[in-house]
């Protein structure tokens, strides 16, 4: 009974000092970068208007706290999704970026982008981008389910989305030699990662995207917990798993697509969090660790994203450079640290 | 009788491909069920379909009197779990959390388990003698430990039925005895019905109520151990050679080499470790005389060449005497096992005293004195071993001598 008391009580513990960490992120965020901003009058600007600098008020209001926004909640659905996957295809290294799934949002938004296809949406504007983005994402993701039935090996099965991948980005390569340069500089800009530059309309799409999905993971928590043991078991135990993989491809594409349209790809953070959530919380109780990869995959991309930001300022340099430089050592070290054992 | 699980001219199989064809089984309540066969004659193919993890290509499994593939997965779930060959290795989950997941059907949404559910899960993990392990992690279990936890696990669903795939695969013996032990605690103390499939045919054998042979697609036989396992039988289910199996002695025996150059007596189980250790290292044997009830008999008509044998209970006949020291004419050296000698089998003495004034190398395992009494001077002539080391020692040199000798000549 004691070590249920202890788990609990490192449990409570790691969630609070979470919930501390996100809001020191959050206030640095907006805080720090070429124009400092001091605590107290963020706390003004966002409370109310009157009485503040108004250069640092729109600087706060149309800059940095839509990108906080974006960075933290974008965080939370990468670490999501990259759980998801890793409790789906039974494996501990795979994420998003990696089966491929990123590239095809890449090649779908391409599409938007450099091609001009809107998806009915006439204009090309947020909606349009999520929803190409969602559907390069759904399509990668349906095509690596079909082939992870045919190979079980896990090498393999990461050498197909790499292959997805490739497929994926030499598409978009031509569509990048036939399009024009205005629009190539700016997908070129895109696709290196980044959450600079959201309008307040991308974030409203974002939030009412996201946070439904999220919560959707969270409540899928109990047949997650026995896909642990694999398919068949949580067969066996009553889960009906062709339901449950139609939900599974759905909010992880969605969760994926959601960043990718209008962040970029952004790699690492999907395999690095849940592994960090695991090894801290001592547990792989999905209960537990999906609201824990949230709140975590919110900090290390707010944290990847302001160093992003300040480290060689002026210039900015893209967050996928921050967060595989952040994220590949800490997933060997990891790795290796528990000797392979625990896999 | 209560019938828990049936099937009738069920044939099973991946995407109409018919893998086994018109299985028949009835399971009742609190039996074990094993499925004896070679390596991909299906067994797995038929413990997923009766699980309900696949369809049938024909006909269809009923539970409680209910089609399988008709009811709800969660309900199937309550009556029916799993143990599986499967790998699995959840990374920091404890074994508490392991077992505690088979209350899954049973739980609410987000599943939080209740008092009452960290009970059952306590008491099945005392039913397995696994309670210990509750606050390990999985991961770090032996593979004994692991099977012990899933079976636990399949324990916390309450089923009626257990189905387990392989159980004892790469468990040493301990754990093997111990996880058909648990498996016969729950058949008799909870009236849980297990269908499981087993490579060990020893412990099948001994340890299940109803066996089903499988093998060419179909079920060779099906019914009580003792009624199917016959002489031969197993040998043929598996279609082993160079080897044979030895029903009444639960046995493998290697078959020995045909040209025989030794003759070993034996008697009263003296005769098999030497049988055994002469035909390990290749020599061939012939053996006599033996009664038909002895141990060594059940040995020798595998590994040996020849046996000369006599009816049970019965004196060792002067014709069994004559026929014996023919093959002792013929052979290189004659090995005296050291059996003990009664009015039964006095003519064993015989034949090794033959052996002896005809020149023959004796090795016997015998001291002296004891070979001494029985011999009298002729136990000068005899070579003395004090085990099978040393036995097989002087065998090897005395046949290279007559090799050399024969070369000469």
């Amino acid at each position: 009974m004691t070590i249920k008391m202890d788990k609990k009580e490192r449990n409570s513990t790691l969630f609070v000092l979470g919930g501390i960490l996100l809001f020191i992120v959050f206030i640095l965020n907006i805080g720090l970068g070429s124009v400092k901003i001091n605590v107290d009058e963020i706390f003004k600007i966002l409370v109310s208007d009157s009485d503040v600098n108004k250069s640092h008020a729109s600087i706060i209001m149309n800059i940095r706290l839509p990108r906080t926004m974006a960075t933290l909640l974008g965080g939370a659905c990468l670490a999501t999704s990259g759980l998801l996957l890793q409790i789906f295809f039974g494996n501990p290294i795979v994420e998003p970026f990696i089966l491929g799934i990123s590239s095809g949002s890449n090649l779908f938004v391409g599409l938007v982008m450099l091609g001009g296809v809107t998806f009915g949406m006439g204009t090309i504007n947020s909606m349009g981008m999520f929803i190409g983005s969602f559907i390069g994402a759904m399509l990668v993701m349906i095509a690596v389910i079909f082939a992870s039935q045919k190979v079980k090996n896990i090498t393999t099965l990461l050498v197909v989305g790499l292959m997805f991948g490739y497929i994926c980005s030499s598409i978009t390569s031509v569509l990048t030699a036939l399009a024009n340069h205005e629009k190539i500089s700016k997908f070129t800009m895109w696709t290196m990662g980044s959450f600079a530059g959201f309008k307040w309309a991308d974030i409203k799409l974002l939030y009412i995207m996201g946070l439904p999905f999220l919560l959707l993971a969270f409540f899928m928590s109990k047949p997650l917990n026995s896909m642990l043991l694999g398919e068949k078991y949580a067969q066996s135990m009553g889960i009906s798993i062709n339901k449950f993989r139609f939900l599974m491809v759905l909010v992880s594409s969605v969760l994926t697509a959601v960043v990718t349209a209008f962040a970029g790809p952004v790699s690492f953070i999907g395999l690095a969090v849940p592994h960090i959530v695991r090894i801290s919380f001592k547990t792989s109780n999905n209960r537990v660790i999906i609201p824990a990869a949230c709140i975590y995959g919110a900090i290390m991309a707010g944290l990847c994203d302001l160093i992003s930001r300040i480290i060689l300022a002026p210039t900015e340099i893209p967050i996928g450079a921050i967060t595989s430089i952040i994220g590949a050592p800490m997933v060997v070290f990891l790795l290796v640290r528990k000797k392979g054992s625990e896999f | 009788m209560n019938t828990i699980m049936s099937a009738k001219g069920l044939d099973v199989g991946y995407e109409n491909k018919t893998v086994i064809s018109d299985i028949n089984i009835e399971a009742i309540k609190g039996q074990i069920i094993c499925l004896l066969g070679p390596n991909g004659a299906g067994k797995s193919t038929i413990l997923r379909t009766l699980s309900g993890l696949l369809s049938p290509v024909k006909g269809f499994v009923e539970i409680d009197g209910a089609n399988i593939s008709r009811i709800k997965q969660k309900n199937i779930a309550k009556k029916l779990s799993l143990v599986l060959t499967d790998n699995v290795s959840p990374s920091l989950t404890t074994v508490n959390e392991i077992v505690a997941m088979g209350r899954i059907p049973y739980t609410g949404f987000m599943g939080k388990l209740t008092e009452n559910d960290w009970n059952i899960v306590k008491e099945s993990l005392e039913m397995v003698g696994a309670y210990d392990l509750r606050e390990r992690y999985y991961s770090q279990l032996s593979d004994g430990e692991k099977q012990k936890v899933m079976i636990a696990r399949a324990l916390v669903q309450e089923p009626e039925l257990m189905i387990l795939d392989e159980p004892t695969s790469h468990l040493d013996i301990k754990h093997k005895i111990e996880i058909i032990r648990v498996l016969q605690r729950l058949a008799n103390e909870k009236q849980i019905t297990c269908i499981l499939s087993l490579h060990d045919i020893d412990i099948a054998l001994k340890g299940c109520q109803t066996v089903l042979l499988v093998n060419n697609g179909v079920i060779v036989a099906q019914g009580a151990p003792e009624d199917i396992v016959k002489n031969g039988c197993i040998q043929k289910l598996y279609g082993i050679s160079g080897a044979k199996y030895n029903e009444l002695l639960g046995s493998v025996e290697f078959v020995g080499n045909s040209i025989a150059d030794i003759f070993v007596t034996g008697g009263n189980s003296t005769g098999i470790n030497i049988y055994r250790a002469l035909s390990r290292n290749g020599y061939g044997i012939n053996a006599g005389v033996l009664h038909e009830n002895d141990t060594d008999f059940q040995v020798a008509k595998i590994i040996c060449s020849e046996v000369v044998t006599e009816i049970p209970f019965e004196p060792i006949s002067n014709e069994k005497v004559q026929k014996a020291m023919q093959f002792i004419k013929y052979s290189k050296c004659v090995i005296d096992t050291g059996f003990p000698i009664g009015s039964g089998n006095k003519g064993n003495v015989k034949i090794l005293n033959y052996a002896l004034t005809i020149n023959k190398p004796v090795l016997s395992i015998r001291d002296k004195s004891e070979c001494h009494k029985i011999y009298g001077e002729n136990s000068e002539k005899v070579i003395y071993c004090d085990g099978i080391f040393s036995l097989l020692k002087c065998i090897r040199k005395i046949l290279e001598n007559n090799d050399l000798f024969s070369k000469a000549v």
